[in-house]
């Protein structure tokens, strides 16, 4: 459950969420449940050429004619791919002391 | 399982009814929503027709073809979304991202089956619902949501045993060892790849969290979790390492 308690700290920050079918929306983190659904606030479709490092294959076969400028959005966690996190949203010693704490299973 | 949307015609009744629920699995109507225009894909709108939105999945109806209607599974629904942006779409509407069973487009067109009418719905990846009423979007969207957290990915059998979690041993075995190679918990500090700069912007140097087959990972606990940060930010990784190096001494 590490995942959903760190998300959960990063609700009301700006994410990137990119999906596996290579669609990137970035918005503001609205709520995360359990199974990492994520609920977006003001979101929108980000101009992948900006990301040439999230670009898997850029192939014309996806062209999703899409361009998606939403208030509201909801991802299904299943579909995630990466999230992308503000660095200040990173609080590297929580999340390694919390990592280790899993992994020792506590 | 299939995913994607399918031809639903499966009413109650003699007339443009409510559509026939599967009840044997306990699916049960959670809104029904009148006036309700269906654009799938890049096709013009249909409408007018009802929006039913059950426990399992969406499903819409022709108000005036008895034969004609659609359903998706919340399983197969990748996103859904609020879209007011005219540009967007001249109406607002619920945008939604089907995810499919076919393989990317590379599959030669004009499949034979019997009930296709030019329209394959199993490829269809985008859906709009447009409701008459644009003051239901919001609602609308908090029921698809409440019906999407009720369809989690069923868990898949696996027999896989790395199971990182519960193998503590394991995991000890590896940090003694320097970290062990078949270790599916690491955290890479790649210098030759610090994705954060790649394009040298502010904004993009921000720390990339990477969560390979996320869902999967959380219900198998086999997750494969990757870190990608800054070297610097990993300072206390040498106290770590004195740490495990005088817990063996």
């Amino acid at each position: 459950m590490l995942f959903f308690s760190y998300f959960k700290d990063l609700v009301g920050r700006e994410v990137t969420v990119e999906l596996k079918n290579d669609l990137a929306i970035r918005g503001t983190l609205h709520s995360v449940d359990q199974y990492l659904n994520i609920k977006l606030e003001n979101s929108r479709v980000v101009d992948q050429d900006k990301y040439p490092h999230m670009t898997g294959e850029q192939d014309a076969g996806n062209d999703l004619g899409l361009r998606l400028s939403v208030r509201n959005c909801f991802i299904r966690g299943s579909v995630v791919r990466y999230v992308q996190l503000p660095p200040e949203g990173v609080d590297t010693e929580l999340l390694h002391d919390a990592t280790r704490r899993e992994a020792r299973g506590g | 399982m299939v995913l994607g949307l399918r031809f639903f015609t499966e009413r109650v009744g003699d007339a443009a009814g409510e559509p026939v629920l599967d009840a044997e699995n306990e699916e049960e109507l959670m809104h029904v929503q009148p006036g309700v225009a269906i654009v799938l894909g890049n096709r013009t709108p249909e409408s007018p027709g009802t929006l039913y939105i059950s426990t399992k999945r969406v499903m819409w109806l022709s108000d005036m073809v008895r034969e004609r209607g659609y359903s998706v599974d919340f399983l197969s629904l990748s996103l859904h979304a609020v879209s007011r942006d005219p540009e967007a779409y001249p109406s607002p509407c619920i945008y939604a991202q089907i995810e499919t069973d076919a393989v990317e487009d590379e599959e030669s067109g004009g499949s034979d089956s019997e009930c296709d009418e030019t329209l394959d719905v199993s490829k269809v990846t985008e859906m709009r619902l447009i409701p008459s009423d644009p003051n239901q979007l919001d609602i609308l969207f908090d029921i698809f949501c409440e019906c999407a957290e009720l369809n989690p990915e069923p868990v898949e059998e696996q027999d896989e045993e790395h199971n990182w979690i519960f193998s503590t041993g394991q995991m000890e075995d590896g940090m003694g060892t320097g970290g062990g190679e078949d270790s599916e918990w690491h955290i890479s500090e790649n210098p030759a790849n610090p994705i954060g700069y790649s394009n040298g912007g502010h904004d993009l140097a921000r720390t990339m969290l990477e969560y390979a087959e996320l869902f999967s990972g959380l219900l198998s606990s086999s997750y494969s979790l990757q870190l990608q940060i800054d070297d610097r930010r990993f300072e206390d990784a040498e106290e770590m390492e004195r740490d495990t190096r005088s817990g063996h001494q």
